[in-house]
């Protein structure tokens, strides 16, 4: 059994962005939402990159204590966007409560804000006669934590998948979830990912050399995806969130249809687990066009993952390059919000979803000079309007894990 | 610590902390309330906070079969008893 998905419904929050019209503003205008990283009060100082991705606006999230008690700050970002795509969804509570409704989210660590107070208690308190670890430390800071908090927020008693692989976390999470769709497991899905505020990721990063801080008094120029002058990534937070339906229910039942996900694809580098490895990358694009059944002269735009590391975006665009050729729009969408980690897949899609609907694709922020090792691509330099029928979103992790997903215009 | 002043603590700690809205000493804690085991567990760290002792992990199963404010605060007049005895 093989079945068509859709998406029905989505909700980001981002650096440049919550509501909608935010993002599309910020996209149309340029404006980046990378800013000083914030004081941490423990490792920012030992830190050389100075600069975050940051969602810096206020978010009225409305949860109860019964809510929240098993939250961190990543589960709040993970909840708000569930909530968001289920309200616009209008799928019944019966349906949301039924069992054929899954949760395919999660992050990068669970809630390192939570992981850091635990072992604050192991490496300060030790001789206190009272634990301060909470009761409930655990259930915030599992790898889990995002999806089981979903699940239990709304009741929802389907499956459960949780792939948390750095920054093919949410890629991965939409991927399997169309799976589980198409093949008849469940008939819709939550799907996505979320990463909070984090000094930990930036200073592991930091560490591989491969963080930006040639422009820490300038956050908005960077980072710079394909630029000649790019220095290295800019971590950032956010979450993402679609929901994933099977078309025919989805149509029967009178969803608005955003998009559909045509094609996913999923390998290992098989060797390296930092290194870019362009026959991996290269093997994954084909990968999904061959899930997809089309070919890759059918797709118009390439949401690249394009990290703005100085062999990252080399090996992408000859990978770009060696499936599309030049035909393909393509545009780094981190050059403006920094890397959000795990919800980068989801993040990226939805902006691209975006996009679609507006007609319109954004430019890669900062991109001044293009460096010439990737000049064989058909770069978005500025705002370009356009339809897009088909686009790609691709990511790539630390331990060689590519992901691509293929979505069309609601046809 | 007389009854009195141990109502006046844990309901206040209730309301507090746990968002409980107009607490009766006689409510069944999880079905008006949605208290559950999670919750148990971490009322159990503050009232050892308040006692200002640790409580034995026997005495910690015992508070499992609390349903009600009240026997909240029987449980505590035990311990408290145990304790000084």
């Amino acid at each position: 059994m093989k079945r068509r998905v859709v998406i029905t419904a989505c909700s980001a929050i981002t650096p440049i962005g919550y509501r909608r019209s935010d993002i599309i503003e910020s996209l149309q205008q340029g404006r980046s939402g990378v800013k000083p990283l914030r004081d941490d009060g423990l490792l920012t100082q030992y830190i050389h990159s100075r600069v975050f991705g940051t969602v810096d606006y206020p978010i009225d999230y409305g949860f109860t204590r019964k809510d929240t008690k098993t939250m961190g700050p990543v589960a709040f970002y993970a909840c708000q966007v569930a909530k968001d795509v289920l309200a616009a969804s209008g799928l019944e509570q019966k349906f949301i409560t039924s069992g054929r409704l899954g949760v395919s989210f999660s992050s990068t660590h669970g809630s390192p804000t939570v992981q850091r107070n635990i072992y604050k208690t192991f490496f300060s308190n030790l001789q206190s006669e009272f634990s301060s670890i909470g009761a409930v430390d655990y259930l915030k800071s599992m790898v889990h934590t995002t999806a089981v908090n979903i699940a239990r927020m709304f009741g929802i008693t389907g499956r459960i998948i949780a792939s948390s692989t750095a920054c093919t976390t949410s890629s991965q999470s939409i991927g399997f979830g169309y799976e589980t769709i198409k093949y008849g497991m469940q008939d819709a899905m939550i799907c996505g990912g979320a990463d909070e505020y984090d000094t930990t990721t930036v200073a592991v990063f930091d560490n591989l050399l491969a963080c930006s801080v040639d422009y820490n008094d300038r956050p908005q120029c960077t980072p710079r995806p394909f630029d000649a002058k790019r220095d290295g990534l800019v971590v950032g937070e956010g979450a993402g969130a679609v929901l994933l339906e099977e078309y025919e229910s989805a149509k029967a039942r009178g969803a608005e249809i955003l998009g559909e996900v045509i094609g996913f694809a999923c390998n290992n580098n098989g060797g390296d687990l930092i290194l870019p490895n362009l026959d991996g990358i290269t093997a994954t694009l084909r990968l999904a066009l061959a899930d997809a059944g089309i070919r890759a002269r059918d797709v118009d735009f390439v949401s690249a993952h394009a990290t703005a590391t100085k062999m990252g975006d080399v090996i992408e665009a000859q990978a770009i390059d060696a499936v599309y050729g030049g035909r393909p729009l393509v545009t780094g969408l981190k050059s403006y919000m920094g890397h959000t980690m795990g919800s980068c897949g989801a993040i990226e899609m939805i902006l691209t979803l975006y996009m679609m609907e507006e007609g319109f694709v954004a430019p890669t922020l900062n991109l001044e000079t293009v460096d010439e090792r990737c000049s064989m691509l058909n770069h978005v330099r500025e705002i370009t309007n356009t339809e897009t029928r088909i686009a790609a979103i691709q990511n790539f992790a630390f331990g060689g894990v590519n992901t691509c997903l293929l979505i069309a215009k609601n046809r | 610590m007389n009854r009195d002043e141990l109502q006046e603590q844990i309901v206040a700690i209730l309301v507090d902390d746990f968002e409980f809205e107009n607490p009766g000493l006689a409510d069944n804690l999880r079905d008006d309330h949605g208290f559950d085991s999670i919750d148990a567990i971490e009322l159990l760290a503050k009232i050892e906070k308040m006692l200002g002792f640790q409580l034995a992990r026997e005495e910690k199963e015992k508070a499992m079969s609390i349903r009600t404010i009240n026997d909240i605060l029987d449980y505590i007049e035990g311990i408290q008893a145990a304790h000084s005895s």
